[in-house]
């Protein structure tokens, strides 16, 4: 909620920032902050009497001063001077070159008046509001249906568990446009570097699906690795339902039950299914047992190593090979039931102590009916 | 017997059993509530011997101690018993003494010549109350951290003294593990010896004087001698003081196995506090009363007012057979603060129980 307050915030302050002045706007610029004026940019005009640079000229208006390295270093000596370079090789680049105004350009993205650094939360280009920066051009259907492109890019990833990510957890490291695309550079991944892509963060992932046997068939059908099961913008959380051979499921999208692959992916979904119910069945004995004021630390720990058995052998199903994954999900399934049978012993203890309590009971309510015998037989007083 | 002849030859045995013969407790319709003395007293040797067994795998260190606690639960053969008893005689002990020193006060057992019998009592309530707060911050856990610095903390709203007195409860300016050592250093050897102390001297004055018995059986007896009867201590009131005894162990074996008690959380001195942070239930009244405390009263801090107020109550409780009259309206004066303040605590013990319930 706090999250959601804040992402209300920024995109209310960038919203005001665009109807603000821009006198008032340039104030609070980053540029203003370095000692720029409004002549460092709209050099051909009168003071106060300033007008809008052409959209063609404002890439290399910025980068007279962006690409310049010894100047940069005498305000802000991090900053990458390199961005033009990139943005001439991008699309939005390539057609601005070209004469065609309607792409994209710097003030595009970071403002022309207001511009703030990227790691500001209030920056349009900061990790949390960089999709929002995006979609103004690329989620407007009527935008993208002059440029041929479908305008679903940014609803799709926000539907994702890449935006579950960024926008539920907070996780600022969550992938964006950017993260695949490029910023400067900006253009769609092909089919042979979409995989590259990917692997930034699922490397291990990446590692096996490039030593397995499916990397050739895919090249040589053309099919972009990843994207074939994951999909591109919409990535949903994968499940182990989508390992097998009926409807909804993606090994069945080229699959059929017939010869060894069948066998293989029923083999891989049967193993996965197992480890599941293993794991599962293991966390409710625990629970019980917890519940019941049972420590048991030992099945919590066999437990947690079942779980990182299960999330390897889900990370082994991209080696499309048995052996790897059959043994990692067998020691899975192993330390599952070590969880399990800490649970079963903790209940079992449970229930000795209550037999152990139970006697122990009957013997005190037996010294207690003798000292009420005893007590109702002494001589009075 | 001839262990029998052979240690009487060497202690006066047949003398002790003769004065325990001899001896005599008023029996009527109010002895029932002579039991719980000596229920508190079953049950503080209980805590002796379990905290006993629980020092010799305890380690007083922040490091080790909740570790530690979790050793003798889970691996100490019947390790986990003897803490759960522990914990659950900790608060049928102070039960028992609130009953105990509620029904001294509403029989009216507090009047001369019992002044330092009922003093030493109070003491040794304050004590009881000591003893659970000294313990409960011991397994090192995420509730009894920051209870301990909340309970702490309300010591810095006495005047001029407050700030030293609550170093002088941590052992430094926060909640530490020099305030976990300083804690069990009074829990297992500082209120041990004093309370052992002020148990013996109590014991002696009850010896000394005798049950007292209430006013109204005075009243009858004094019109009919023999309307209110007495029985042998040995082995009438004693057989039915270990009745008493091995009811309450019962249901301590219960609890202990049907409800044990948990260790929660490792305390985390960085992180924030977690939601429902509260004492143990016979702090609760005073910990719901601060709640409800206006931030200032007649211009002073509202939580001094009420701490002093509670101080005030605790030195008025102390002082009662000083300041009660001997008079029949005086004892009814007394009658009527007592039930006042048991249904104040009561009450505030329920709405705190009520907030803190979800």
């Amino acid at each position: 909620m706090k999250r959601l307050v804040l992402a209300a915030f920024v995109l209310l302050a960038v919203d005001t920032r665009a109807q603000t002045p821009p006198e008032t706007a340039f104030e609070d610029d980053v540029h203003a902050a370095a000692g720029l004026t409004c002549a460092s940019c709209h050099k051909t005009e009168a003071a106060g009497a300033y007008a809008a640079p052409a959209r063609t000229s404002i890439a290399p208006l910025c980068a007279s001063c962006h690409s310049d390295a010894a100047y940069m270093r005498t305000v802000d000596p991090q900053v990458r001077v390199d961005q033009y370079l990139q943005y001439q090789t991008s699309t939005h680049g390539k057609r601005m070159a070209a004469g065609d105004a309607r792409v994209a350009t710097c003030s595009d993205c970071h403002g022309a008046h207001g511009v703030r650094r990227v790691r500001d939360a209030r920056s349009p280009v900061a990790p949390a509001n960089v999709v929002t920066t995006c979609g103004r051009c690329h989620g407007d259907p009527a935008r993208m249906a002059a440029f041929g492109r479908q305008a679903t890019h940014p609803a799709e990833w926000a539907a994702s568990v890449h935006a579950a990510a960024l926008i539920k957890r907070g996780d600022t490291s969550a992938p964006t446009c950017v993260s695949c695309h490029g910023s400067h550079g900006a253009t769609p991944p092909g089919v042979t570097s979409v995989a590259n892509v990917c692997a930034q963060c699922h490397l291990r992932e990446a590692e096996l699906f490039r030593a397995s046997p499916k990397r050739e068939i895919f090249d040589a059908i053309g099919q972009a690795e990843c994207l074939v099961c994951h999909g591109n913008h919409r990535i949903e959380s994968p499940a182990d339902q989508w390992v097998g051979l009926e409807k909804g499921a993606v090994c069945e999208q080229c699959h059929d039950a017939a010869g060894d692959s069948g066998a293989a992916i029923r083999d891989i979904r049967q193993k996965l299914d197992t480890l599941q119910d293993a794991t599962s069945t293991a966390d409710a004995r625990l629970t019980r047992a917890e519940h019941a004021g049972m420590l048991v630390e030992d099945g919590r720990l066999a437990l947690q190593l079942a779980r990182e058995h299960q999330v390897q052998s889900r990370a082994l199903v991209h080696a499309f090979a048995p052996a790897p994954f059959a043994k990692t999900a067998a020691d899975g399934v192993a330390a599952a039931r070590r969880a399990r049978e800490a649970g079963e012993a903790a209940m079992r203890e449970l229930q000795l102590r209550r037999q152990g309590l139970g006697v122990a009971t009957l013997l005190v309510l037996a010294f207690l009916a003798t000292l009420w015998v005893k007590i109702r037989r002494l001589p009075p007083a | 017997m001839r262990l029998r002849a052979w240690l009487a030859e060497r202690l006066p045995l047949d003398d002790v059993l003769a004065t325990l013969r001899h001896k005599r407790v008023p029996h009527h319709e109010y002895s029932v509530w002579y039991y719980f003395g000596g229920t508190t007293l079953f049950l503080f040797a209980i805590q002796v011997g379990t905290g006993a067994l629980l020092l010799l795998y305890y380690r007083p260190s922040a490091a080790e101690a909740y570790e530690s606690v979790q050793f003798i639960v889970a691996r100490v053969p019947f390790g986990w018993l003897v803490r759960s008893i522990h914990a659950w005689s900790a608060n049928l002990m102070v039960a028992s003494a609130f009953a105990h020193l509620f029904s001294v006060a509403f029989l009216h057992a507090y009047r001369r010549p019992r002044e330092l019998t009922w003093m030493s009592g109070v003491l040794l309530l304050v004590l009881t109350l000591a003893f659970g707060f000294t313990g409960y911050l011991l397994p090192w856990n995420e509730v009894s951290f920051f209870a301990t610095r909340v309970g702490t903390d309300i010591a810095a709203t006495v005047p001029l003294v407050g700030h030293a007195l609550v170093r002088f409860l941590r052992g430094g300016d926060d909640v530490t593990g020099a305030t976990l050592t300083r804690l069990f250093g009074f829990h297992v050897a500082v209120l041990p010896a004093v309370a052992t102390a002020l148990v013996a001297l109590h014991l002696l004055l009850v010896q000394r004087h005798g049950m007292s018995v209430p006013p109204s059986v005075e009243r009858r007896a004094a019109a009919d001698p023999g309307a209110v009867r007495s029985i042998p201590f040995l082995p009438h009131f004693l057989l039915r003081d270990l009745f008493a005894w091995t009811a309450v162990l019962a249901v301590l074996a219960s609890l202990a196995t049907f409800y044990p008690s948990e260790l929660g959380a490792k305390a985390d001195p960085f992180a924030p506090a977690p939601a429902g942070i509260r004492p143990e239930w016979y702090f609760l009244w005073a910990f719901e009363t601060l709640k409800h405390v206006p931030p200032t009263v007649a211009g002073l801090n509202g939580e001094f007012v009420a701490v002093a107020a509670m101080g005030s109550g605790a030195v008025g409780a102390l002082l009662l057979p000083l300041v009660a009259g001997r008079s029949p309206r005086s004892r009814a004066i007394v009658v009527w603060i007592c039930a006042a303040a048991l249904l104040f605590m009561g009450g505030m013990t329920m709405l705190a129980l009520r907030t803190v319930t979800p």
